[in-house]
């Protein structure tokens, strides 16, 4: 029969080697962390070498009055463009009724004259002159496209649907544009 | 001691028949049928089934009960089968994570894809869930920049697919972000929720001003103007100036002109199915509605492949990490019980395949999740089979399962060095309608 103390020592020794693997293995999965976390690096850093877009320059004062000066203007126009959009599709769906749409649309062009007027009385910068001209013929081709759904109401015919169709998109499409570069987080992820 | 096990187990037992007697007479979820007697009365175009009990401030046909989703998981079974893909539409970069998952953030920023599936049958038409941006340089102006953007029509002939066999394009939600391209394909029909059109028609009436602006959101406040992310929660960090918040408190936020127009031509050209609730596309397809799941006319696609059920979710799944641990994320329009709802129906369609012994396949790793951040790596198991679209602005794919004997759409080398591109690709023309 062992003595105690051997039994002590035993035990003792046991622990020991327990307490030294515990550490073994700790010390062998720091290693291993940090070293895929190096290496990892090292693949995001070669991997992600492709340029980058230039931050947009901030604007001058004069820029940001008529940004800010645009801004209600856009937001009536987009209000606008919207609301005829789903009052067509509405139409054709037959879940509005012409004279619905009607309403719609004189009130689209209603706000499209009035954007027109107030665009006129704005002063852009030079560097923004180009940027309000295109804005400007934006207006112009949604006011055609309202014009031309309102023929519709005159002889009848739904395919003016189809010819303002375009122009509508196309308005649509440059309204994005400029107002994607003025006001960038217009349309946030989601 | 032998007596203190016999209490325990004695209360153990108390506490078993208890809540036996109390769930006796509860009501479940799936119990609506049998309440009823309306087992198997199925309306196939969707549209609310007449007699059954549905939970209050619902719309009769955006519910469905677990007895539906069940005969739907079971019948699917032994319909066509499709092969599947998604590819990256764009990169959402540097997003604040908390903005997107409030309960995790695990990391200050997160970088999005923006996810869209491709459906091919066997008779090599092919079906699209959403149709990722409508890409213009202007998107890389963004103080939170994109990356990888590439037409679509592109990224499927890179991937070998025929851009020129989408029959279909079903929209999970109409955000500018899922339904961009739709223009591309003018032979294709769009599949959208009505409910989705009626909400943002009534939404455009919508105040955005209350309380002089007191309203706070998260991502509406400056970067980098909060010392760390318990500063933000705590209300910290400077609010963005009112043109840039417009959107962002805005319930219609997310849907410009620009989308709306091309519904619009859609709708025009009769390339458009408004469909109200449930609706089987096709065989082995079926749209289930999740109203509310991320917008109020959010929609799913079951898809039948040789692994079983896909359910493809859009935003309604923006994360499938969300899925797996029942986290809300991308809340926009949600009602956060409608995302768990509509995460729930995941569980349900692809119940059949049992989730695997290692967790890497079955079950939740079947719902496709539209900005999973972990997307295309083996963190999101059905993405692993990777690649970048080769010239693709760093693009990526992936092949999630292949039916009907169809050969891999993976080089025999895939490129899969992770890489981001923040310069926009030059802008390209853009299909017209057939007269």
């Amino acid at each position: 029969m062992p003595s105690a103390e051997t039994r002590f020592s035993k035990l003792s020794r046991r622990k020991l080697v327990v307490i030294a693997a515990v550490l073994l293995v700790l010390v062998g999965i720091v290693v291993v962390a940090v070293q895929r976390e190096v290496t990892s690096r090292r693949l995001v850093a070669a991997a992600i070498s492709r340029p980058t877009a230039p931050s947009r320059p901030p604007l001058t004062r004069a820029e940001e009055t008529y940004v800010q000066a645009l801004w209600p203007i856009h937001g009536a126009v987009e209000r606008s463009a919207a609301r005829m959009s789903l009052g067509q599709i509405f139409y054709v769906t037959k879940d509005l009724a012409g004279t619905e749409l009607k309403v719609r649309v004189d009130e689209a062009l209603t706000t499209y004259q009035r954007a027109a007027g107030q665009l006129r009385a704005l002063e852009p910068p030079p560097s923004l002159q180009r940027a309000h001209a295109d804005y400007t013929a934006a207006v112009g081709l949604f006011e055609r496209s309202a014009v031309e759904v309102l023929k519709m109401f005159d002889d009848g015919r739904d395919d003016h649907m189809r010819i303002a169709y375009p122009l509508g998109q196309e308005a649509a499409d440059k309204i994005r544009e400029i107002g994607g570069k003025f006001w960038p987080h217009e349309f946030p992820p989601n | 001691m032998r007596g203190r096990i016999l209490r325990v187990v004695s209360a153990f037992a108390a506490v078993a028949a208890l809540g036996l007697l109390v769930n006796a007479g509860a009501l479940r979820a799936d119990d609506d049928r049998n309440n009823d007697g309306n087992k198997g009365n199925r309306n196939d175009d969707g549209g609310s089934r007449p007699g059954q009990t549905i939970p209050p401030q619902t719309l009769p046909q955006g519910f469905e009960s677990h007895s539906d989703l069940a005969h739907d998981a079971s019948q699917s079974r032994h319909a066509a089968q499709y092969s599947a893909w998604v590819v990256e539409s764009s990169r959402f970069m540097r997003v604040p994570f908390r903005s997107f998952m409030p309960d995790r953030g695990d990391k200050p920023t997160v970088n999005l894809p923006v996810n869209l599936g491709i459906i091919k049958a066997a008779n090599g038409d092919i079906t699209l869930y959403d149709s990722g941006w409508k890409q213009l340089s202007y998107i890389y102006d963004w103080q939170f920049p994109s990356c990888c953007w590439h037409p679509i029509r592109e990224q499927m002939t890179k991937i070998g697919l025929d851009p020129n066999r989408v029959k279909r394009i079903i929209i999970g939600h109409g955000h500018w972000d899922h339904a961009g391209q739709l223009s591309e394909f003018p032979n294709a029909t769009l599949y959208v929720q009505k409910e989705e059109l009626k909400q943002i028609d009534f939404f455009l009436a919508y105040p955005l001003q209350f309380n002089d602006g007191h309203i706070h959101a998260v991502n509406t406040v400056e970067r980098h103007s909060y010392s760390n992310r318990q500063d933000l929660l705590n209300g910290g960090g400077t609010q963005q100036p009112p043109p840039n918040q417009g959107c962002a408190r805005s319930p219609v936020c997310g849907y410009p002109p620009q989308t709306l127009q091309e519904i619009f031509g859609k709708v025009l050209h009769g390339k458009a199915q408004i469909i109200d609730g449930r609706h089987v596309v096709d065989d082995g397809l079926i749209i289930h509605p999740a109203f509310r799941g991320h917008t109020y006319g959010s929609q799913l696609l079951q898809v039948n492949t040789a692994i079983g059920q896909l359910v493809f979710g859009s935003d309604t799944y923006s994360s499938w990490e969300g899925i797996r641990d029942w986290n809300v994320a991308n809340i926009q329009q949600t009602d956060t019980i409608q995302q768990m709802l509509a995460y729930e129906k995941c569980y349900a369609l692809t119940s059949a395949t049992p989730l695997s012994a290692d967790k890497r396949s079955g079950s939740y790793n079947q719902c496709i999740a539209a900005h999973e951040p972990n997307s295309y790596t083996p963190d999101y198991p059905i993405t692993a089979n990777w690649w970048n679209v080769p010239t693709g602005n760093c693009s990526r794919a992936a092949e999630l399962v292949l039916s009907n004997g169809e050969s891999t759409h993976v080089p025999a080398v895939p490129n899969r060095v992770y890489c981001e591109n923040e310069v926009p690709p030059p802008q390209h023309p853009v299909p017209t309608y057939e007269k």
